[in-house]
């Protein structure tokens, strides 16, 4: 789990310290991309957590997603409709669902450790 | 197994580490890099001087009319109060005005003439742009077609006929004229008037601007009306 940390942290770092700049046009659809990584990345913890998570459906989520998001985004700015407002929202939503479930599950495997410590 | 699962996670979060990094930088980017070379810092400050300059002036005509006030407080109170507000309705274009100035005349283009084309008036635009052009010269007083220009004075078409002052202004021919602070200032504003790229703006609305040699004494008319003023009140008692 800590390499994972570490990855990110990692990642922020090289992203600040490279000093890359995108243009300013481009910089909504890389939050879009980046509000949809975070999803596939809280669907992932969940899908860990519930014992049901395959790497391959995580690895091709994350770049599915991301593209699916930056299309979406690319297509309503051609039709001249906010495409990338149902992106954020589907997102977002699920984003909520998903953290809410992660809490969930965290909660009750705590709640059982407690239980048996008690017991012994 | 898991092993794996956890570098797929820290490879993820990489990615979306530097994309976060990376949106931050392009959210943060605003503040635009210093690119001016050497001569425009130096035109920067030159103006930036002229302000000053400009600024000093001011306080020590300010300065002035305070130690009028200081040495006529005692002898005589209203003659230093009524300079003031002569020298205030000088400035507010109240009174005739006599001085070294210029009379142009803007009229029909000989070439218009001689093609026969009917002659429209000026448009306000083009008038506009000249008097902001003269303005460039501090000081002066214009007058256009008889109409003194104040502080307050609009250029505009009103149904179709230019209007200064809401008075229209004539089909050319038609004068204006100008009065500057000294025969220098009134020597350059002729010199700067007779070599104005303007003048083509003129010639292509088929007018012509004829620069009167400068002369010593022009007198130009006082602003006739009232001015307007919607928020000051006169004081009462005291």
């Amino acid at each position: 789990m800590w390499l994972s940390i570490l990855g990110l942290i990692l990642g922020i770092t090289v992203g600040l310290m490279a000093d890359i700049r995108i243009p300013p046009e481009y910089a909504n659809y890389l939050s879009i991309a980046v509000l949809a990584s975070l999803d596939t990345l809280f669907g992932g913890i969940r899908a860990h957590l519930q014992q049901t998570y395959d790497d391959k459906i995580f690895v091709s989520g994350f770049f599915f997603n991301i593209a699916l998001a930056a299309g979406l985004a690319f297509l309503g700015v051609h039709l001249g409709v906010d495409l990338y407002l149902a992106a954020i929202f589907a997102f977002g939503v699920r984003l909520f669902h998903n953290i809410a479930i992660i809490r969930r599950l965290l909660l009750t495997k705590w709640t059982e450790k407690q239980k048996v410590r008690k017991t012994i | 197994m898991k092993k794996k699962t956890f570098s797929r996670f820290t490879i993820i979060l990489f990615l979306i580490g530097l994309m976060v990094g990376i949106q931050y930088n392009t959210i943060n980017e605003p503040e635009s890099r210093e690119s001016h070379d050497i001569w425009e810092l130096r035109q920067e400050l030159s103006r930036e001087k002229q302000l000053h300059s400009e600024l000093l002036s001011e306080i020590s005509a300010l300065d002035e009319t305070l130690v009028k006030y200081d040495n006529a407080s005692s002898a005589s109170p209203e003659q230093a109060l009524k300079d003031t507000v002569q020298e205030l309705r000088i400035s507010a274009g109240l009174t005739d005005m006599t001085g070294p100035g210029i009379e142009i005349t803007i009229e029909p283009s000989p070439e218009a003439m001689a093609f026969g084309y009917e002659i429209e008036g000026i448009s306000p635009d083009l008038l506009i742009r000249f008097v902001n052009e003269i303005n460039r010269f501090k000081g002066l007083h214009v007058s256009i077609d008889g109409q003194r220009l104040v502080n307050n004075t609009a250029i505009r078409d009103i149904n179709g006929a230019v209007t200064v002052n809401a008075r229209p202004v004539s089909t050319p021919p038609f004068a204006i004229k100008i009065i500057s602070p000294s025969t220098e200032d009134n020597q350059k504003l002729y010199n700067h008037l007779l070599g104005s790229r303007l003048i083509d703006d003129f010639f292509i609305d088929n007018l012509n601007v004829a620069v009167q040699e400068p002369s010593e004494k022009l007198t130009i008319e006082a602003f006739d009306e009232a001015l307007p003023v919607d928020f000051l009140n006169a004081s009462e008692g005291e």
